[in-house]
């Protein structure tokens, strides 16, 4: 396998969906990055999160399969009712146990995973959202020595999850949701 | 509520770990997905209140009998009746009908856990009028799974998961033909089990013990490294009759396996259901 892709892991839930998908229209295709979304969602909605990104061009997108492997250049966003983890081999693996935070996927699962196989240049993100599922992931990256950036709660639709984050250590960045775009662009270096 | 753990492991715990597994108990855990084992572990550190593998590996040494709770704790047994329901419709409409002829049906579900898709496999098969000719085999490696399997017993909180995606394979047919509520369960109708034998067996270094017409993995393959994934489907294709049915999970693929592009062709590639030629 070629070199490691530059990886995001953007997570979120209530309120990030359609700004998200706002930002990624934005963000200039780049062969050498991957963003890497895990998003909840409901259970058996298969595809229609693929369909409302059909309209970004160039990226490869997709919900990618088990033991798929992570290219740059690929947008992948983890299929519902599934943890989706990454492996130090260069692959995704899919899992079904238990919920984490009442969620699969879960942003702490994909996380942890990130950590565990010792990706090389990855940074996480973390949006509007209901629950505090990827707050201690982040800080578990943010303690790796990774590049972390939370979404200002004064500015999400739901803030609990980027309070979360913040209560648990200070990100790189807290910023405003207008600035996705231009922060997804950059590739993430370690902190 | 599930506190989610990072567990801090030892690459030399971890080599020991799966010698012990291996060489004391015959579980060869080495092809497992790594960042699924290093959460099994963790988690099962956590709820054992264990500080590091080093510790659990003492306690798979001195505690024999403690190997098959840690084997049904270590193994992910999530499952549903009907889970993924377009996936059990494009098995009823493409790939059962293949059998209205065939005088005998041998089917290995491997990966059993529970045995919520042995039921689902069973009522499409009375529903189609196949079950008689049908002998079903379900496996697992997890024992503590085999002896639930049996009783068709589900929490009644299930029902509604159970009953809505039941209702999307088989809209015409009520549910109460095949399931009842008693207490706080979910019970089946104990005829759906009549021609199914659960047995125990271990897809990473068991042969298969038969031929058959259809076999089902589902959710299984997913645990394992593409080496170990071309290992097992593999085998399920020796294990099938020509033109015998393979269904995996929505999520996994073939894309490992060589010999499968060649002996292998889709029924139905989005749902994950193949058919073995010549």
């Amino acid at each position: 396998m070629s070199a490691r892709p530059y990886l995001w892991v953007i997570g979120g839930s209530a309120g990030s969906f359609t700004p998200l998908r706002q930002a990624l229209l934005q963000v200039p295709y780049d062969p050498e990055l991957t963003l890497v979304l895990c998003l909840h969602r409901l259970r058996q909605a298969r595809f229609q999160i693929t369909d409302a990104f059909l309209r970004l061009r160039r990226w490869h997108l997709s919900e990618p399969d088990d033991k798929t492997p992570i290219q740059g250049g690929a947008i992948y966003i983890a299929p519902a009712d599934y943890h989706l983890l990454i492996e130090k081999e260069g692959y995704f693996s899919l899992s079904v146990e238990e919920p984490v935070h009442f969620s699969r996927p879960s942003i702490d699962v994909t996380m942890f995973s990130l950590i565990q196989a010792g990706w090389p240049r990855a940074g996480g993100i973390l949006l509007s959202g209901a629950n505090k599922d990827g707050a201690h992931g982040l800080f578990m990256m943010y303690q790796a020595g990774y590049f972390t950036a939370v979404q200002d709660p004064a500015d999400a639709e739901v803030p609990h999850m980027p309070n979360a984050a913040i209560a648990l250590f200070t990100p790189h960045q807290v910023f405003p949701i207008s600035t996705l775009p231009h922060l997804l662009a950059q590739k993430p270096i370690p902190s | 509520m599930i506190e989610d753990v990072l567990p801090d492991i030892a690459e030399s715990d971890l080599e020991a770990f799966f010698q012990i597994t291996h060489t004391i108990y015959g579980y060869d855990f080495r092809d497992y997905a790594r960042a699924s084992v290093l959460r099994r572990l963790g988690t099962i550190l956590k709820k054992y209140g264990l500080p590091d593998v080093k510790a659990l590996n003492q306690r798979l040494l001195k505690q024999k009998e403690f190997f098959e709770t840690f084997l049904s704790e270590f193994t992910i047994g999530t499952t549903e009746l009907f889970r993924d329901p377009s996936a059990w419709v494009a098995l009823r409409k493409q790939a059962l009908p293949l059998f209205l002829s065939t005088s005998q049906i041998r089917i290995w579900h491997a990966g059993t856990s529970t045995g919520e898709e042995v039921l689902s496999l069973a009522i499409l098969l009375t529903e189609m009028g196949l079950y008689p000719r049908a002998q079903i085999f379900a496996t697992d490696i997890d024992q503590k799974a085999l002896q639930t399997a049996p009783k068709a017993r589900y929490p009644l909180r299930y029902k509604r998961t159970y009953q809505e995606n039941f209702q999307q394979v088989l809209p015409d047919v009520p549910f109460s033909r095949y399931a009842y509520e008693e207490g706080n369960e979910l019970v089946f109708d104990p005829q759906l089990l009549r021609n199914v034998r659960f047995l125990r067996h271990n897809l990473v270094s068991d042969e298969p013990f038969s031929r058959f017409e259809m076999i089902l993995c589902r959710n299984v393959l997913i645990y394992f490294t593409p080496e170990l994934q071309d290992r097992v489907i593999r085998k399920f294709i020796q294990a099938l009759v020509p033109g015998g049915i393979l269904m995996i999970g929505t999520k996994e693929s073939l894309f490992w396996c060589k010999e499968a592009e060649k002996k292998l062709a889709s029924v139905n590639n989005l749902e994950r259901i193949y058919r073995r030629q010549g």
